[in-house]
C-alpha cells in the first residue's frame, strides 16, 4: 500500500503509468510536462506536488515535493483539493464531471489537450490501479 | 453536483412569429446557401422585427473549419449585432455560436471556448437557433463541432455559455426536407437518446427526455417519410429531435458517436448515416452494463416496430428507413477502408463519445465492432 499523497504513491503511480500499454498507445505522440496539486482542505493540511514529464506515451521522470519551487513548470497543471482528489482515485469522481464542476481545475493549452482524450482518460485510470492507503 | 441545461424553446406551428416579438435592432443570420435558395431565410426574414437591420452570412459550408467559420467575423463586428440567428443543421447553428462568442470576446481563442473558462458572454449580444432538419439537436446544445484544416479530425468546442437562449422549432421549416436528409437526421436524433440514456453521465432529467424523444420519434418517423408534408408527424419529429439533443447534451453521447465520427471522417459520409450504422452492434457490446436500461427504451417503440430486444427493433426500423447497418450497403472503397483501419481506430479512440460510453472499451474492443459492421 502506499500512501497518498507521498513519494511512495508517486513512485507505483508511476511504474502503473509505465506498465499501461493503453496509455503508452494512446499517448504515443504526447509531448509535454504536467504537475497534479493537491490541494489543502479540512482533512490535509499541506499543498503536494507531483511533476511529470511525459513523452511518447512514457513518463520518463518524475518529481513529488511539497514545494513548488522545487519543481520544474510545468506545461499542464491539474488542480483539486485533497478531499476530491481522494474520490477520484476512488473512482467516485469522473475527471471531466470533475473540472465541469469546479471539482478540479486544468491550466494549459486546451487545443493540444484535447486531442488526447484516451491518454488523459488513462492517466486517471492508472491513479485508481496503484494500491492506496490514504495519509490523512 | 451536475447540472441541467436548456434554452428557452419556442415550439410548433407559426412559432417563427415569436420573432417579431423581440427588440432586436441589428440581426446577423448566420446560414448556408442552400438553405438561402430554399426560401427558409425568407420566412424568417418575414417574422423580424420590422425596423430591424439584417445581416446575412450564407456561405457556411457542411462541417465547416475555423477559417470558414470566422470568414465574416470582421463583417459581423462592423455590422455590431445584437442578435445572431443560426438557421440551419448543426454547421449553420455551430457557426453562430462561435461567431457569437467571438464577437462578444474578440479578446479570447477559439479554442478558450471549454466548459474550464469563464467567458461572461452575452454583454452585447444573444443567440436564437432555428434548425432545418431534426436531428442534431444543436439548438439545445452547448456544443459546436469544428473540422480542422486537412485533417480528419473534428474538435468539439462546449460552453455552457455558448447555449443559444431560445431554440425556435417551427414544423414549417422542415417541411421540405428531403427524404435522405429527413433519414439521416433522425438517425442521429434516436441515436443521440439512445446513447445519452445509457451515458455514464445520465441523469433523471436526459433520461425523460431520451425516453419521450424515442416515443415521439419512432411513433412518427415512418409517416413523416411517407407523407412529408403531414405537419403533425413532422412537428412530432422535430420536437423529439430537440428533446434527444437536450438529452445528451446534458449527459453526452457514446461509442457509437465515437465509431460513426471516426468513419464520417474517413468517407465523408453524413454523419446521421454513420453514427447510425453502428448503433445497433454497440448496443450489443454494452448490453452486460446496460441491459435493464435498454429494455425499458425497447418498450417505447411501437408494436409493429418493437422487436425482443432493443438491437434488432433498430435494426427492423432503420430497414424500413433505409438506413444501413452493415458497410456492404455504402459502397465504400474497399482498399481505403483496410488502408485507414489504424487512423479509422485511432480517431474513434480519441474522440469523446469514449469517455462517457457505459462499457469501457480498448483498441481490440474497437477493431472488433468494426469487423462485425464491416461483415468480416
Amino acid at each position: 500500500m502506499a500512501i497518498f499523497p507521498g513519494p511512495e504513491w508517486a513512485d507505483e503511480y508511476v511504474k502503473a503509468l509505465n506498465g499501461n500499454s493503453e496509455y503508452k498507445d494512446a499517448g504515443k505522440t504526447w509531448e509535454g510536462d504536467i504537475t497534479f496539486v493537491v490541494q489543502p482542505d479540512e482533512k490535509y493540511s499541506k499543498t503536494w506536488y507531483l511533476y511529470l514529464d511525459l513523452y511518447h506515451g512514457e513518463c520518463r521522470s518524475y518529481k513529488a515535493s511539497d514545494k513548488e519551487t522545487e519543481l520544474k513548470k510545468s506545461e499542464f497543471k491539474y488542480t483539486g483539493k485533497y478531499s476530491n482528489w481522494v474520490k477520484l482515485i476512488n473512482r467516485e469522481i469522473d475527471p471531466i464531471q470533475g473540472l465541469m464542476t469546479g471539482k478540479f481545475k486544468l491550466d494549459g493549452p486546451m487545443m493540444k489537450i484535447m486531442r488526447y482524450t484516451k491518454a488523459a482518460k488513462e492517466m486517471v485510470n492508472t491513479a485508481s490501479l496503484v494500491k492506496t492507503e490514504f495519509g490523512a | 453536483m451536475w447540472f441541467f441545461r436548456s434554452p428557452d424553446i419556442v415550439f410548433g406551428e407559426d412559432s417563427l412569429s415569436f420573432l417579431n416579438t423581440l427588440d432586436s435592432k441589428n440581426i446577423a443570420i448566420i446560414t448556408d446557401k442552400n438553405i438561402l435558395n430554399s426560401g427558409l431565410i425568407t420566412k424568417v426574414e418575414k417574422n423580424l422585427p420590422v425596423d430591424s437591420k439584417i445581416l446575412v452570412i450564407s456561405d457556411i459550408l457542411p462541417e465547416p473549419d475555423y477559417d470558414n467559420m470566422l470568414l465574416h467575423l470582421n463583417d459581423i463586428k462592423n455590422f455590431e449585432p445584437d442578435l445572431f440567428i443560426g438557421v440551419g443543421g448543426g454547421s449553420s447553428m455551430d457557426t453562430a455560436k462561435i461567431l457569437f462568442a467571438l464577437y462578444e470576446r474578440p479578446d479570447i481563442n477559439i479554442y478558450d471556448i471549454t466548459p474550464l473558462v469563464k467567458l461572461n458572454l452575452r454583454k452585447k449580444s444573444h443567440l436564437i437557433a432555428i434548425p432545418t432538419t431534426s436531428g442534431t439537436g444543436s439548438e439545445c446544445s452547448w456544443a459546436a463541432v469544428v473540422s480542422e484544416k486537412n485533417e480528419y479530425r473534428k474538435n468539439e468546442l462546449a460552453s455552457p455559455e455558448i447555449l443559444p437562449d431560445y431554440a425556435i422549432l417551427d414544423p414549417e421549416m422542415v417541411l421540405s426536407l428531403p427524404r435522405e436528409q429527413t433519414v439521416n437526421t433522425s438517425v442521429d436524433a434516436m441515436t443521440h437518446a439512445i446513447e445519452s440514456y445509457v451515458a455514464k453521465w445520465a441523469n433523471p432529467y436526459s433520461d425523460a427526455l431520451a425516453e419521450k424523444a424515442l416515443e415521439l420519434i419512432s411513433n412518427n418517423i415512418l409517416n413523416a417519410l411517407s407523407n412529408p408534408k403531414n405537419v403533425e408527424s413532422r412537428n412530432n419529429v422535430h420536437i423529439g429531435a430537440s428533446m434527444a439533443g437536450m438529452s445528451f447534451s446534458n449527459s453526452q453521447i457514446g461509442l457509437a458517436h465515437a465509431l460513426g465520427h471516426s468513419f464520417g471522417a474517413v468517407f465523408k459520409i453524413a454523419h446521421g448515416k454513420t453514427v447510425g450504422l453502428f448503433l445497433p452492434e454497440v448496443i450489443r457490446y454494452n448490453y452486460k452494463s446496460s441491459r435493464t436500461k435498454y429494455d425499458k427504451l425497447n418498450n417505447i417503440f411501437p408494436d409493429n416496430i418493437r422487436k425482443e430486444s432493443l438491437d434488432l427493433t433498430i435494426e427492423n426500423l432503420f430497414k424500413k428507413m433505409g438506413q444501413p447497418v452493415k458497410m456492404g450497403t455504402l459502397n465504400i472503397n474497399e482498399n481505403v477502408y483496410h488502408k485507414n483501419f489504424d487512423l479509422l481506430v485511432e480517431l474513434a479512440e480519441n474522440s469523446t463519445g469514449i469517455i462517457t460510453n457505459p462499457e469501457d472499451i480498448d483498441r481490440k474492443g474497437i477493431e472488433t465492432i468494426f469487423n462485425k459492421v464491416h461483415g468480416d
